[in-house]
């Protein structure tokens, strides 16, 4: 019973997030697709399509779950620690500052 | 997911029975945050996953985050009214939490919102918004920088609950 209305509060409270998302989008007028591409995007995208069509740029067909680009999850792997790693260091650091800090005064 | 949950018998202490629910929900809240987090790396990774895994994940990932922030609600409402009394820290893990929370559910609504395998396949279609695109991309940076600070500000529990678990054997009350 208890997690059910914690569920009804946490899908309450994701609704407002997205209700506010929405009314964002709205007012900046964002919903639709956007502005008109500009000559220069439409004779970018030309050359990218002749360039397919050269096969100087590969396409495949993506049907989904190909392991290929595993740099990228190596790449998200290494963000991920290098940030955890950071955090977890000045975690300690201040932890052994304040440890100094508590045995000074208990000493003084 | 099951956490395998722990039987007690009658005749048990209740000291003991409580220790076991305890450990039941610590296993329960383990391994649901390393499954969130492994999840939620491979579902960055588009590179990897490629489109139609990396929406089925992302979707996936938002049911799993519901049931997580359940599970932690009653920390949100307790450390939201002692806001003001709590010290620097606690405000801190706080704000990446909230921060969090936001950039989460915006990247996963967004990302619902511009699928293009996901949505299609169960027949809906939605008509193409930059605002979305530019709001997923965003928010995702945002998730990427936020998720290993949200896991790291608990990195003693995590190391705490990983040596049990190295020590735990099943069918062991601890």
């Amino acid at each position: 019973m208890k997690f059910l209305r914690h569920l009804a509060a946490v899908v309450v409270t994701v609704a407002v997030i997205v209700g506010l998302g929405m009314l964002w989008a709205h007012a900046s007028g964002g919903t639709g697709s956007g502005q008109a591409p500009s000559p220069e995007a439409l004779a970018r995208l030309e050359q990218i399509k002749e360039q397919i069509k050269a096969g100087v740029i590969r396409v495949h067909t993506d049907n989904g779950f190909h392991l290929a680009d595993t740099g990228n999850l190596i790449r998200t792997c290494e963000i991920e620690a290098v940030l955890a790693a950071a955090v977890i260091t000045v975690s300690t650091v201040r932890r052994r500052h304040r440890r100094t800090r508590r045995n000074a005064a208990a000493r003084a | 997911m099951s956490a395998g949950r722990t039987t007690t018998s009658l005749a048990d202490p209740p000291v003991t029975a409580s220790r076991r629910r305890i450990l039941a929900r610590t296993r329960l809240d383990f391994c649901l945050d390393a499954l969130l987090l492994v999840a939620y790396t491979l579902a960055y990774s588009l590179g990897f996953t490629g489109i139609a895994t990396h929406e089925w994940l992302g979707i996936g990932l938002g049911v799993v985050l519901l049931v997580h922030l359940t599970l932690h609600w009653d920390w949100v409402i307790g450390t939201t009214r002692k806001l003001l009394r709590r010290g620097g820290r606690e405000r801190f893990v706080w704000l990446v939490n909230l921060l969090l929370l936001l950039s989460m559910v915006l990247c996963i609504a967004s990302g619902i919102l511009i699928s293009e395998v996901a949505l299609p396949e169960l027949g809906i279609t939605l008509p193409a918004s930059s605002f979305w695109r530019q709001m997923h991309g965003t928010t995702a940076t945002l998730t990427l920088v936020l998720v290993p600070i949200h896991a790291a500000l608990r990195w003693r529990w995590i190391l705490g609950v990983a040596r049990r678990f190295a020590a735990w054997r099943p069918g062991r009350s601890q």
